[in-house]
């Protein structure tokens, strides 16, 4: 791996002042298993200076529950998540996604901050670059998506605005069903970000100098229930090619409220509003499953190789529903 | 008869099972020598293309950085099949040929330096597809080959390799037929075999003509044979190291060896080469594309009366040995099927990607890939079970078939249907067979299929093998066969079979490193020819040994060689307990007995391989899993049982059986750029996807050697991908004739996808 | 950058290591795999894809496992890595009863991916005696093996649990 310097910083204004000393050339290094494979094949025509390791900050790592949620802080391990007995019983999307993620050992180093922050897995934008040269795109501020025009199996069939990478965190799908928070802190302040308002077509809404204090999730409706789903080629080191975070209250026989999460389908997380109303108020029988499964893809726009993505996700959309009830 | 082995079919650890379970076996990339520089390599953005301008005044300027080359200052080295590539060409051919080499103290600053080499090029149009390769007007790759047709001759196989299959009256057959198919089928999904230790070499210049290398190749000898003729006849002392699996490819990675050798003889320092994963995914081995278009007439009953076609073979940017895959396919198609009329014509094309090479499966497993799923045409319209039709038509004893040195073989290898009806109960076929295009069974939105496939090969007696076996007074006994380990157990089995001969325990029985300079000429375990080529000629050296050691010992014991046995060290007369004397004695406190074998090639004894594969098919979502795979095949003696089912599990790695569910290198046809050089986007099957696996392994003596045992390890992946293109195929109700089976494949098979309604991307 | 210096206890054994840019020594950018096979000598820790994509490099980090190229060595300062060199009794030469199962069942074709295989299972084994065979796959699922040796390593878990009653 090229050279660079590596500072450990003990608090999070530390952090943020590094980065901002460092003018751009710092990132953020916490659990690294995404940056240091961005970093080793080189596919960003910009190489960080300086690795700023958050990992010696003390007290973000932590999972604690109070009267509105949960708060996690940035650093806990994806496989702690697995783990947590409260995330388990409450947050079944949020576990059922982070036993998704990579591995045992990915897990093991892994972030739920940095799953909110890896980069797309868009395989021209990934290409590496000591064959042949790294490829520019759109995404990198130069020149046009690739994927557009190429092959595009992998790539969004919703939104997309130039660049049709998707984000690939299985975690943010989880949260976003469940309504959570990230609260961010930066050389501007700290704020607090809804997860649909986290990502953009282009990466996320962090700046250079700004970093993940908490996810904050609320305490989901009591009796809700969850389901998370996963299309994968593999079950196991796979990023998906669908997944789906649903989220269903039934008043007796009829539901009140269902919220639908789709991942890998757009550049964020997306949020199938017009299906969920469809369920609200109804009994949930094959019928009116199908058919919020069908109103789930009705607005999606396939690129030359990706149609598939559509079956796919109707056919999720409607087994995480049915799994609920 | 009772078989009385002592060792032979006896569960034993492998003699190097405590290296690798420590972590102290020696991988190439685990060798370190005083002084060696590392070699890195810039790799062309263009699939095609001249280098117009190449300046590395500022890469040699690094600190730590020892020799630069590019092509203006290289060696002038020729290898490929015929002789047509150099260490490095102002042309480059593909993205990721290699423009220019470093080498330097550290890695790191190799890779700085290549940074600084400054290239300009003329980019050049660029052809992926065999048949846009072959039209007027295409650019050619090589002046050297028109049409970018590669010549068919494969010279090392003998002066009449095979290069088609023709024969009989085609025409007189299909006339004859009751059902006539037509159709095309591709297998150009290129795979990669991906052994998970990347190819690596170190170089190291012992004088101006004498060079000694280090690799993970499986073939050492093989290696400094083709170095040889390929560097002007220089003195090659070949050494391989622990093989981190190869499956093929790294049977003679001269690439590598031009590249490090090149950058040594400039550095004066030995350089050690070891590639990347991207590296090994762009630059490395990919499977023969390969794509069957003709015509297929049977008669009711099945028997086969014609097949004629085109074989299209899609071998990348350079050939070094497809011709011989070619050879080899062309024979191993009429032992899967006999048939009295053929005119298949084989043409072997260059394109500017990566290139193909040696992969198990060796040209046979591409070749049935793409013409197994026309022939099944045929077979479907005469509602014919594929199981049937395989047990009835592959060769028997007795028949024959053209051989890859283009001679007639008739077969003197056993009756396979024994083994195939055993695969099919332990399978459960009768019962899960439901006909052609329909599933076995059905549950919501899913559904079963099933698939047979069959493959023979008459290689696993090819090529010379020579041994030495030497005894010492201690009463051990070395072995020198230059083998390398490759996964196989190939040399811990080599051990067993001396063993036995010699009657002495495994432990005492030791083999030479595999190096050329100590060891005899060895083609290499490639094939399956472990067992039987390799084994002779090491049983033989171990007889001859043996025998000397009788001849010297009788004079002691006052008798003849003949009425002595040899166990646990001693020398005895037969049947007597009384007279008994140490190999010391018999050998000399001070000398060494040594037995001396060879192996002449024989291609008179097939193995077979019948797979049966159970799918199931998500009919929403297009997801394949993998139920069932019984693999059913004849040894004739079992010589290591671990390792024998090790192999036999192998059909699910090494570019096998997943080549047909979702292994395929993808290659990006507006920038010849291969889009997933990583192993997350090149799927592999994990721990959670193992299916139900059964072997079923009879043993019925072959005409081979004293074990009467015969290889089986490397055909085990080549009748899988048309099984479960069959087995999909029935579980959907739609015939498929392409690979790999991704949810998009199936999806639109099944209707529910329309092909490429794109929305506008602006 | 001036340099700084790091412990890492390694199978047991304290070790010092220098961080700059010193020719042969450790540098920040380094992986815990490329320190523990280029500088320690521990070449028993494969290095398969060098991106976390493997599992050949799987080294124990505080008792976990952990894909040592992902791992960056001056993050390691004050921790416990084992690795496969330290499996096997240091006095004796005895090999743990994984290590031992995996030689009795044959485990290994190439034997490339075993030694981080072998940690995935001594992590497994260590914190759970008596693993569901969905928790023994679910353990191996980031390992690859290409020989496709994995019926046997089912195998010799299974002996080595065995072994551990």
């Amino acid at each position: 791996m090229k050279s660079f310097q590596h500072v450990n910083v003990f608090s999070v204004e530390e952090a943020v002042s590094t980065l901002k000393d460092c003018k751009g050339s710092a990132r953020i290094i916490a659990g690294g298993t995404d940056i240091l494979a961005v970093l080793k094949d080189q596919i960003l025509p910009d190489y960080p200076e300086v690795l700023v390791n958050i990992k010696t900050i003390p007290g973000l790592e932590y999972i604690r529950e109070d009267s509105s949620g949960l708060k996690i802080g940035p650093l806990v391990k994806l496989a702690d998540l697995v783990s947590s007995p409260v995330v388990k019983e409450n947050l079944k999307v949020l576990a059922g996604a982070a036993q998704t993620v990579g591995t045992p050992q990915i897990r093991n180093v892994g972030t739920v901050g940095g799953n909110l922050c890896q980069d797309t897995r868009c395989w021209y934008y990934r290409y590496p670059h000591s064959i042949g040269g790294r490829l520019l795109c759109l995404r990198k501020g130069s020149g046009p998506c690739l994927a557009a025009t190429g092959d595009n199996r992998y790539h969004a069939i919703f939104g997309g605005r130039g660049c049709f990478a998707v984000c690939p965190s299985d975690i943010a799908v989880a949260l976003l069903a469940l309504g959570a928070e990230i609260k961010t802190t930066g050389a501007r302040g700290s704020r607090t970000i809804p997860v649909q308002d986290f990502f953009n077509p282009l990466g996320n809404a962090l700046e250079p100098e700004e970093m993940i204090l908490e996810i904050q999730v609320p305490n989901p409706p009591a009796e809700a229930k969850q389901q998370f789903l996963k299309y994968t080629i593999r079950k196991p080191i796979d990023f998906a090619i669908v997944s789906v975070a649903v989220l269903v209250v039934m008043e007796g026989e009829v539901c009140s409220e269902a919220r639908i999460a789709l991942g890998a389908v757009a550049p964020g997380p997306l949020r199938a509003t017009e299906a969920e109303g469809a369920l609200k108020g109804k009994r949930l029988d094959t019928t009116t499953l199908e058919e919020a499964a069908g109103l789930a893809v009705k607005e999606a726009k396939p690129l030359s190789m990706n149609g598939y993505k559509v079956e796919i996700a109707r056919a999720l959309v409607a087994r995480a529903l049915s799994a609920c009830l | 008869m009772e078989k009385e082995f002592r060792f032979i079919g006896k569960e034993t650890p492998r003699k190097d099972a405590g290296e690798i379970v420590r972590g102290k076996a020696k991988f190439i990339d685990d060798l370190k020598l005083t002084g060696m520089l590392y070699g890195k390599i810039l790799r062309s953005p263009h699939p095609h293309a001249l280098i117009k301008e190449i300046d590395a005044s500022r890469a040699k300027k690094i600190d730590g950085v020892k020799a630069v080359l590019t092509y203006k200052e290289i060696p002038g080295w020729r290898a490929g099949l015929p002789s047509h590539i150099g260490v490095l060409d102002r042309k480059v051919r593909f993205v990721g040929d290699a423009v220019a080499l470093v080498a330097a103290e550290t890695e790191e600053i190799a890779e700085e330096a290549l940074e600084l080499i400054d290239v300009h090029y003329e980019p050049l149009q660029a052809v992926y597809d065999v048949e846009e390769a072959m039209k007027p007007g295409a650019l050619q790759l090589y002046t050297q080959f028109p049409g970018n047709v590669f010549p068919l001759a494969c010279p090392w196989m003998g002066p009449n390799s095979l290069q088609e299959v023709v024969m009989g009256d085609v025409e007189k057959g299909f006339a004859e037929s009751d059902i006539i198919v037509e159709g095309t089928c591709t297998y150009e999904n290129i795979p990669n075999p991906l052994p998970l230790e990347s190819p690596g070499v170190i170089a190291s210049w012992e004088g101006p003509e004498e060079l000694t290398v280090w690799s993970s190749s499986q073939c050492p000898y093989l290696l400094k044979v083709t170095l040889h003729y390929a560097m002007g006849r220089i003195n090659v002392r070949s050494i391989a190291a622990h093989c981190g699996g190869s499956f093929g490819t790294k049977v003679m990675p001269w690439h590598l060896v031009f590249y490090a050798a090149a950058l040594a003889k400039a550095a004066r320092k030995p350089v050690k080469l070891c590639y990347t994963k991207a590296e090994h995914f762009a630059a490395f081995t990919l499977r023969l594309g390969s794509r069957f278009s003709g015509r297929v007439g049977i008669k009711k009953d099945g028997s086969v009366m014609a097949v004629s076609g085109d074989w299209f073979i899609n071998a990348g940017f350079c050939s070094d040995a497809a011709q011989g895959m070619v050879a080899v396919g062309c024979g191993e198609v009429q032992l899967m099927v006999r048939c009295a009329n053929w005119n298949i014509k084989p043409k072997l094309v260059c394109t500017n990607r990566n290139a193909s090479k040696m992969v198990r499966g060796y040209g046979g497993q591409e070749l049935e890939a793409a013409f197994i799923p026309v022939l099944t045409m045929a077979l479907e319209k005469a509602g014919l079970d594929p199981f049937e039709f395989f047990k009835k038509n592959y060769v028997k004893p007795g028949d024959g078939y053209y051989w890859r040195d283009g001679n007639w073989w008739v077969c003197r290898g056993i009756n396979y249907e024994k083994v195939m009806e055993k695969g099919a109960e332990v399978f459960g076929w009768k019962d899960k067979w439901k006909g052609w295009l329909k599933p076995t069974s059905v549950s919501g939105t899913k559904r079963t299929g099933v698939g047979v496939g069959m493959h023979g090969n008459a290689d696993v007696g090819e090529d010379v093998s020579e041994a030495y076996v030497r005894l010492d007074p201690d009463a051990t006994a070395v072995i020198y066969s230059c083998v390398s380990e490759h996964g196989t157990g190939q040399r811990s089995s080599l051990c067993k079979m001396v063993a036995e001969v010699l009657k002495l325990p495994v432990e005492r029985i030791s083999m030479a490193p595999p190096d050329s300079l100590v060891n005899p000429y060895e083609f290499g375990p490639v094939g399956s020819r472990g067992t039987y080529a390799i084994g002779s000629a090491v049983i033989r050296a171990a007889e001859d040994a043996r025998q000397k050691l009788l001849e010297k010992s009788a004079p002691l014991l006052d008798t003849r060689p003949e009425e002595l046995d040899t166990e646990d060290g001693m020398i005895f007369i037969k049947g007597r307990n009384d007279k008994k004397i140490p190999w010391k004695a018999g050998i000399g406190f001070d000398r060494t007995c040594f037995g001396y074998g060879r192996f002449e090639p024989d291609f008179t004894v097939p193995n077979f391989m019948m797979i049966f594969v159970e799918v199931e098919v998500d009919t929403e979502t297009g997801k394949i899993d993998l139920r069932r795979v019984v693999a059913a095949t004849d040894v004739g003696q079992v010589i290591d049982s671990q390792s024998l089912t090790n192999q036999l599990h192998g059909c699910l790695g090494s570019a096998g059986l997943d080549s047909a569910i979702f292994e395929e290198s993808v290659l990006d046809k507006k920038l010849g750029r291969i889009l997933n050089p990583n192993m997350l986007d090149y799927k592999w099957r994990t721990f959670l996807e193992l299916p139900a696996f059964d072997t079923v392994i009879l043993e019925t003596p072959f005409q081979t050697h004293l074990f009467k045992s015969i290889g089986v390890g490397e055909i085990v992946t080549s009748p899988a991908p048309p099984a479960v293109l069959m087995a999909v195929s029935n579980a959907i109700g739609k015939r498929l004739a392409e690979y790999p089976l991704t949810p998009d494949k199936i999806l639109r098979a099944l209707g529910k996808v329309k092909e490429n309604k794109a929305r506008s991307t602006q | 950058m001036s340099p700084y210096f790091i412990t890492l206890i390694v199978n047991n054994q304290r070790y010092v290591l220098e961080i700059g840019n010193r020719p042969g020594g450790v540098k920040p950018s380094h992986t815990l795999a490329h320190t523990l096979r280029e500088n320690l000598g521990l070449t028993g820790t494969k290095v398969g894809c060098n991106k976390g994509e493997c599992g050949a490099c799987t080294v124990l980090l505080e008792g976990k496992p952990v894909l040592s190229c992902l791992v960056l060595t001056v993050e390691c300062d004050g921790k416990s890595i084992t690795t496969i060199e330290g499996l096997e009794d240091s006095q004796t030469g005895k090999l743990d009863p994984i290590q031992q199962s995996f030689l009795e069942s044959g485990a290994f074709q190439c034997g490339f991916c075993t030694p981080g295989m072998i940690m995935s299972v001594k992590a497994l084994l260590s914190s759970s005696s008596s693993p569901t065979d969905e928790e023994i796959r679910e353990a191996l699922s980031g390992h690859y093996c290409r020989c496709i040796s994995h019926y046997h390593v089912l195998e010799a878990v299974t002996r080595a649990l065995h072994k551990s009653r």
